[in-house]
């Protein structure tokens, strides 16, 4: 029995992969995107209790050199997350693999199946990997990641035999822009997708679209090259950068047009790659 | 003259009949529907027929019994005390289809044009309200024989000609055509086709996860995100409760193959409690087995009249050529305002922050009312109700233009919605004892339509926690599930009175965008 730290839990998801589907959102991350949305889901709690004072119902407490999040108290208003100085949440679960299904096994019936996401699910691989082999043990439902790629060889064949399959985001092509844009490289990014792909679990590749890091037409058909060396009917789905949520410099950047994403989406498909799809 | 609830009108009298006083009321009623600009002639017609029925006195029936109707509690859902058709009527188009029909002049079919031809001439020739072909029949069953005699481009083409001159000839949201639970080819090309002519014609799939091919499924999920349209209806329990000769007419009603519905009563539970005085258990223990009763008692009055005096089915070719059977018929009884009840109740015993819907103890409570009335409504024989084994059929009633504040069936009201497996989860508890039809609306943001496995997921597992009936669509859809019919946003703009209206439930809508715009503000649910 191991124990995840988990930010958040949705019962119905439409948009977490194929079907209605629970997604669990692991607190953590190794990379920095200077774009992330979710910057709040980055860091473990460090317990220095800046958010202590903020919350106006007394949900939270310092105990033992530790923050406690009552939960039972908690109002959703988010003024801790507010608070924080380090991207991290005091409002965070700390579960067993079976506190976990026992929240969504009730609604087993109108589910596909769970995805983990995050923050980065990869992580706290012990638990990822018990958690889907609880569902696995437990039920028909399908076990899915949304990733961001840059897990290790080794720790991806960890996962395989519980894992039916991923989405894998790849922040850019270009290894220098991968690095402006994430401060790291890619190339296990490329390594696990190929991985993926190899043994047929590679459910779709997403593409966050960033005005003047990997909006150009040259990032389109990178990709769309790569993804037709393992596979052409991989999906690869081009997302639109939005500042909502992000912090930092980002917050004030610009979504790309309509006119970008229509010529990136073409891009990709001149090159051959079967199923192009873009955000709204 | 005194108010009367409901769909009374004032000149009706449950004793007497049109008399003297009441004359000037007729008259006027009369004169309202001639010099209507609204009102097409043929709709004029089957309101005149419908007041000229109204001048009879009721079926004999108690005199608590009558007091009931008058306090509106029983509402006879603007039927006339005396009524001179039934209700709804399901044709066996199967056996005109194998045998012709004498009186019809109709050979049995041989290929896909005889088969549309017969199916077209018999939907004209069923005697129900305002001649209706409610139910359509179980079209793919139907057709499916036939649809190999033609080459497919042709098959398509008769079959939009189908949807669009069922449109046309008969044009109402409360005619409903049924496919499933098994694909056919039939059955594909007829939800295919259906989307390409698109109509309000209600149609109704009948799922059944172990029977249905996904495939099939799917492509009707993602027919309803654009058209709101099929309905989608739990077969497994349909056929347990009805066999599997079941057919859905109108807007959800269950029935069978051959038979039809003599006649609806429904209980209005919001005027029973505000009528009642007493504590909540007084309600249910001694309240509802009492006007259940009444209930049945009526239904029993108007079918005897119907089939013992009317002899309604002794003349009809339909029955004499085996269309129609005598022992394959139901009548409801409907129930409406179960919300309402069920806070008035609490509210009276200090409970002012209840909300049916939203919280535990009034979810509870409306529960428990539906389930007893239920098992009350099941104790007494229906006479002629072979049909539904010698009971009434229990039918969640979905409104009529006069409910303001009620709300249809046994549903949660709009504007206080829970979330969705809960909302799932407080109305599928109920269906199971509706076994005359009852169904659950949902209205999804519009990025539903790119993953259209989630919506059937959803339909899914909504069957698991028992309900019977599903309607799913999109927010953005021009195709709105008012209470149980279609209607398309463009048809309804404009009041009722200043425009003429094709179909007979766009007529009803114009009215209730003023009254009860509420229809048309469902929650949406996020994807």
């Amino acid at each position: 029995m191991t124990t995840g730290l988990i930010n958040k839990i949705l019962l119905q998801s439409f948009v977490d992969g194929p079907g209605n589907r629970a997604v669990y959102f692991f607190q953590g991350c190794n990379l920095r995107c200077v774009y992330c949305h979710n910057p709040s889901t980055l860091a473990r709690c460090n317990h220095c209790g800046v958010c202590v004072s903020s919350c106006p119902t007394g949900a939270l407490r310092l105990d033992g050199g530790r923050v406690r999040w009552d939960s039972g108290r908690c109002q959703d208003c988010e003024a801790c997350v507010e608070a924080c100085p380090h991207f991290s949440t005091p409002r965070v679960l700390e579960l067993t693999e079976d506190a976990l299904w026992e929240r969504i096994q009730p609604r087993a019936d109108f589910l596909a199946g769970v995805t983990a996401s995050g923050g980065e699910a990869t992580q706290q691989l012990d638990f990822l990997v018990s958690s889907f082999a609880l569902v696995k043990r437990s039920s028909r439902l399908t076990t899915m990641i949304e990733t961001n790629g840059s897990l290790a060889p080794e720790a991806l064949s960890r996962l395989l035999p519980v894992l039916d399959a991923a989405i894998v985001d790849l922040k850019a092509f270009d290894n220098d822009v991968h690095r402006q844009l994430t401060d790291a490289g890619n190339e296990s990014v490329k390594e696990t997708i190929a991985a993926l792909a190899r043994c047929g679990k590679l459910d779709s590749v997403r593409v966050t679209v960033v005005p003047g890091f990997n909006d150009t037409r040259e990032e389109a058909v990178e990709t769309a090259r790569f993804l037709r060396s393992l596979d052409p009917r991989i999906p690869l789905r081009f997302q639109r950068f939005r500042a909502h949520g992000t912090r930092g410099a980002a917050a004030g950047w610009p979504s790309p047009t309509d006119d970008t994403m229509e010529t990136l989406c073409a891009a990709a498909r001149e090159v051959g790659i079967a199923t192009v799809s873009r955000s709204l | 003259m005194e108010y009367k609830f409901g769909a009374v009108l004032s000149f009706e009298d449950l004793h007497k009949g049109l008399t003297a006083e009441s004359l000037d009321d007729f008259r006027d009623a009369v004169s309202e529907v001639v010099r209507s600009r609204a009102l097409q002639t043929d709709e004029k017609l089957v309101q005149l027929a419908s007041l000229a029925a109204k001048t009879q006195a009721y079926t004999p029936c108690s005199p608590e019994a009558n007091r009931a109707i008058e306090q509106g509690i029983l509402c006879l859902m603007g039927e006339p005390g005396r009524p001179f058709h039934f209700r709804y009527i399901a044709p066996d188009f199967a056996r005109l289809l194998t045998h012709g029909s004498e009186f019809l002049e109709l050979a049995p079919a041989k290929d896909l044009y005889d088969a549309v031809e017969i199916l077209l001439t018999a939907y004209n020739y069923v005697p129900d309200h305002a001649l209706l072909p409610v139910a359509l029949g179980r079209i793919d069953l139907l057709l499916e024989p036939y649809i190999g005699t033609v080459p497919e481009p042709t098959a398509r083409r008769l079959l939009a000609s189908l949807w669009r001159l069922v449109d046309r000839l008969h044009p109402s949201g409360f005619v409903n055509a049924n496919l499933g639970p098994q694909e056919t080819k039939a059955g594909r090309l007829l939800l295919e086709t259906d989307r390409d002519v698109q109509t309000v014609t209600n149609t109704t799939f009948f799922y059944d996860p172990e029977k249905t091919p996904r495939g099939f499924a799917l492509e009707a999920v993602r027919t309803a995100l654009e058209l709101s349209k099929p309905y989608f209806f739990n077969y497994p329990l349909m056929r347990r409760d009805w066999g599997p000769n079941v057919t859905v007419g109108s807007c959800l009603n269950s029935m069978l193959v051959g038979g039809g519905v003599y006649t609806l009563v429904r209980l209005n539970l919001r005027r029973l409690a505000e009528e009642s005085r007493g504590s909540v258990d007084e309600f249910v223990e001694q309240a509802i087995p009492a006007y259940a009763k009444l209930q049945v008692e009526v239904i029993n009055s108007r079918v005897r009249y119907l089939v013992e005096d009317l002899g309604f089915l002794e003349s009809s070719f339909l029955v004499r050529e085996g269309v129609l059977q005598r022992d394959r018929f139901t009548a409801y009884a409907g129930v409406v305002g179960l919300a309402q009840a069920a806070q008035i109740l609490l509210e009276r015993d200090g409970r002012t922050d209840v909300r049916y819907g939203l919280d535990a103890e009034s979810n509870a409570l409306g529960q428990r009312i539906t389930l007893r009335l239920a098992a009350e409504l099941k104790r007494y024989p229906a006479v002629h109700c072979d049909g539904s084994n010698g009971r009434v059929a229990f039918h969640a009633q979905v409104g009529i233009q006069n409910d303001i504040g009620t709300t249809p069936g046994v549903r949660i009201p709009v504007m206080q919605e829970p979330d969705l497996y809960d909302h799932i989860e407080v109305e599928g508890r109920q269906h199971e004892a509706l076994d005359g039809g009852v169904s659950t609306i949902l209205v999804f943001e519009p990025t539903a339509r790119e993953n259209p496995e989630a919506v059937l997921n959803i339909i899914e597992g909504a069957l698991r926690s028992g309900v019977r009936g599903l309607s799913v669509g999109c927010a953005d859809s021009e195709y709105v599930r008012v209470t149980g019919y279609l209607v398309r946003r463009s048809d309804i703009d404009g009041a009722r009175t200043e425009r003429q209206h094709r179909h007979d439930t766009d007529a009803i809508v114009a009215d209730l965008v003023a009254n009860q715009p509420q229809f048309f503000n469902r929650r949406v649910r996020s994807v």
